[in-house]
Order: structure tokens, then C-alpha cells, then sequence
């Protein structure tokens, strides 16, 4: 019997991690760019280099490590550096809820191992992947930004200066561009429609009211009460899910840490 | 500078720091997955749960966008529309960086 599904691909396939690291190719020249000016900033604000990259690698935050960085003094604000950062970085709870489809029937160890390398950037790519369900694919990404980071650090902490201004070739503009883009490759159908307005809205309005990275809570929450408000019961099965109806529906009630393998159903 | 780059001082206070840092954000990215792991697999909650990563998406480069001034929302609105057309990353990224780069240069932010 040899029936396809999301089931068949192993945690993490050489292949497809493979497959998520070339998937963020395009993100190479910003994130060494961006990683070279962290290294900078940190070089003057008294960090040693292992410091930096024991951060990138623990941490693995881009706009988390900029603000914490900034805040970094002789005598080392912990409090302050560690709140700003779960604040920052609060929007990973929404992007770990949404990875549950990449996780679906995965034991608990695959999650532990996966999670620590998400960031904004791998996760987009993933999510606009055909068959979500995944987690290679998504560790993939990781480690390949991890490298670049690291070696961006590298570079900009060694060099410490001559390194070209992001803005001069739009390299600032490449995050905003590739979720842009990402975004089409999530439309799922017009339920997606009112939500995503929502969602806009109260990014904008979020930003010009709130400070820091609170409009992406303003606007992933307006977006979240619409979907939620705008839900019918003949809306089930539709999108994502839909993919994975010929595994029938034990597949995503699939107790935790049990790959269905179909000779048991 | 004039000293050779500090390499390998880890002081306790930086290390203790960094390790706050990384347990909240990885606590979080966790969370958030064993979180939405208990919601149901169907009705309301599993719907919202599927528009989240597009609301999220939008969020994140919408004000990112407006930072930029007028230029990054016909760029981003550019990059989108190539996106639509071709389904090309690359080719969507690069329209938006070249518009964003070549308005820059010439009509300044």
C-alpha cells in the first residue's frame, strides 16, 4: 500500500532540509548585510565576538538582538535587555501556533529539536509550501540563516565599519518585499479575504499609535477576532485542511507522538 | 579601531542575559505550537488558526512598509502585484528592491 501523505516524509530528510535551505537563498545578501551591521553596533557597544554569536545562535532574533544590543552598557541592563526582547519577540507565539499543520502527527522530540530555529523569514517560506507538513523544510531555512547571521556577525565585527548602508541597495526593503510576496502564496480562497483587511487595518493603526512591534499584535489580533467572527460551520474543511482530507480525519486527530501508519487503519 | 577585536570574553552577566533572552524567545516559539496543539482540529478555533500566519505575514511588512514613506508602499504594492502575476520570488523580490533602490536614488525618501 503506498498511499500519499504527509505522514511518508521522514522528521527531517536530508533532502528537504536541503530543499528549505535553498528555499531562503534569496534571502543571503540582506541577512549577511544586516548580520555585518549587528556585528558593528556590537563591536562598539562592548560585546566580545564569542558573546555575539552565542546571542545569534541562542537567541536567533534579528530585530530582538538590535534592540538588546542598543540597550548593551558596561554594566549589562539584564532585566530591561530580557523584557524587551519578550516583547519583541511576542509574535513568535502567534507563528509557533501557526506551524501546528508542519508539526501534524509529529512526536513531541521533533517540536523540542525544530523550534529553536524559526525566524520570521524561514517560517513565511514554509508556510506557502505545497505540503506543509514538513519540519525539515523549516529546519532547513533555519540552519541556513543561522550560518549567514553568524558569519554576517563575523564580518561586521571584524571589519568594523565599511560596510556597506543597507539602504543604499534597498537591502532594508528585501524583508518587507519577500513577506509581501509570501503573503500571495498564503491566500487560501475569499475566507481569507475580511481577515486580512482586518489584519492591515490594525497593523496601521498599530503603528501609528503603539510603539515598537506592537502593530503586528494589533494587526495579527484583528485579524485573528475577524476570522473568528466571520467563521461558519460550512467553512469546515476548507483551505489548508482540505489538503489532507484523503488521510481522513484521524490523521490530524492524530494522538501526539503517533505517525498514523496505514496498515493499523 | 585600534585594539584587536575582543573574541572570546564571556563575562557571567552577559552569558546570564543572553540566556534570559534565548529562554523567553524559545519558550515562546514552543509555546505557541504546544498552545495550538490543544485547540481543535475543527470548527471556529482550527479556522482561525489557518488565517493566522496570513494575518500575521501582514502585519509584519505592512508597517514596515509605511516606515519606508511613500516609496516603500509603491514598492511593496509592486512587489505584490509581480508576485501575483508571475509566482516568482526572486523576480517579486527584486522588482520591489530595484523600484525601492532606483526611487531612493532619485527622488530621495
Amino acid at each position: 500500500m503506498s498511499r500519499p501523505g504527509p505522514a511518508h516524509i521522514g522528521h527531517f530528510d536530508s533532502d528537504t532540509i536541503r530543499r528549505g535551505a535553498y528555499a531562503c537563498l534569496p534571502l543571503l545578501p540582506s541577512t549577511i548585510i544586516f548580520g555585518a551591521v549587528l556585528g558593528v553596533l556590537a563591536a562598539q557597544r562592548g560585546l566580545s565576538l564569542g558573546e555575539l554569536l552565542f546571542m545569534s545562535l541562542t537567541v536567533f532574533a534579528g530585530s530582538a538582538q538590535f534592540v538588546s544590543v542598543d540597550l548593551w552598557r558596561e554594566t549589562v541592563p539584564a532585566a530591561t535587555i530580557i523584557i524587551a526582547t519578550a516583547v519583541i519577540n511576542m509574535r513568535y507565539i502567534l507563528i509557533g501556533a501557526s506551524l501546528r499543520p508542519v508539526f501534524r502527527g509529529r512526536p513531541l522530540w521533533v517540536k523540542v529539536c525544530s523550534m529553536h530555529m524559526v525566524a520570521d523569514e524561514n517560517w513565511a517560506v514554509t508556510m506557502t509550501q505545497e505540503n506543509l507538513a514538513n519540519p525539515g523544510f523549516l529546519l532547513g531555512g533555519g540552519i541556513f540563516l543561522g550560518v549567514v547571521w553568524a558569519t554576517g556577525n563575523t564580518a561586521g565585527y571584524l571589519l568594523g565599519g565599511g560596510i556597506p548602508d543597507p539602504e543604499v541597495y534597498a537591502l532594508d526593503f528585501a524583508f518587507t518585499a519577500v513577506f509581501a510576496a509570501l503573503t500571495i502564496g498564503m491566500w487560501k480562497g475569499k475566507v481569507d479575504f475580511l481577515p486580512w483587511i482586518a489584519a492591515a487595518i490594525g497593523s496601521i493603526i498599530g503603528h501609528y499609535t503603539l510603539p515598537g512591534t506592537w502593530s503586528i499584535l494589533a494587526g495579527a489580533g484583528a485579524g485573528v477576532a475577524i476570522a473568528a467572527l466571520t467563521w461558519r460551520p460550512d467553512m469546515d474543511d476548507s483551505g489548508l485542511d482540505g489538503e489532507f482530507a484523503v488521510e481522513g480525519k484521524n490523521a490530524y486527530g492524530a494522538p501526539e507522538g503517533t505517525i498514523i501508519p496505514e496498515a493499523q487503519k | 579601531m585600534i585594539a584587536f577585536p575582543d573574541l572570546t570574553t564571556f563575562s557571567l552577566e552577559a552569558v546570564l542575559t543572553i540566556l534570559g533572552m534565548a529562554a523567553v524567545t524559545y519558550g515562546m516559539r514552543l509555546g505557541g505550537l504546544l498552545m495550538a496543539d490543544r485547540l481543535p482540529q475543527h470548527g471556529r478555533w482550527a479556522h482561525v488558526l489557518e488565517r493566522l500566519p496570513g494575518a500575521v505575514l501582514i502585519s509584519v511588512w505592512v508597517p514596515s512598509a509605511l516606515s519606508a514613506g511613500a516609496i516603500g508602499i509603491a514598492g511593496a504594492a509592486a512587489t505584490v502585484i509581480t508576485m501575483a502575476l508571475a509566482r516568482n520570488l526572486f523576480a517579486a523580490m527584486a522588482v520591489g528592491m530595484v523600484f525601492v533602490g532606483v526611487g531612493r536614488y532619485f527622488i530621495g525618501n
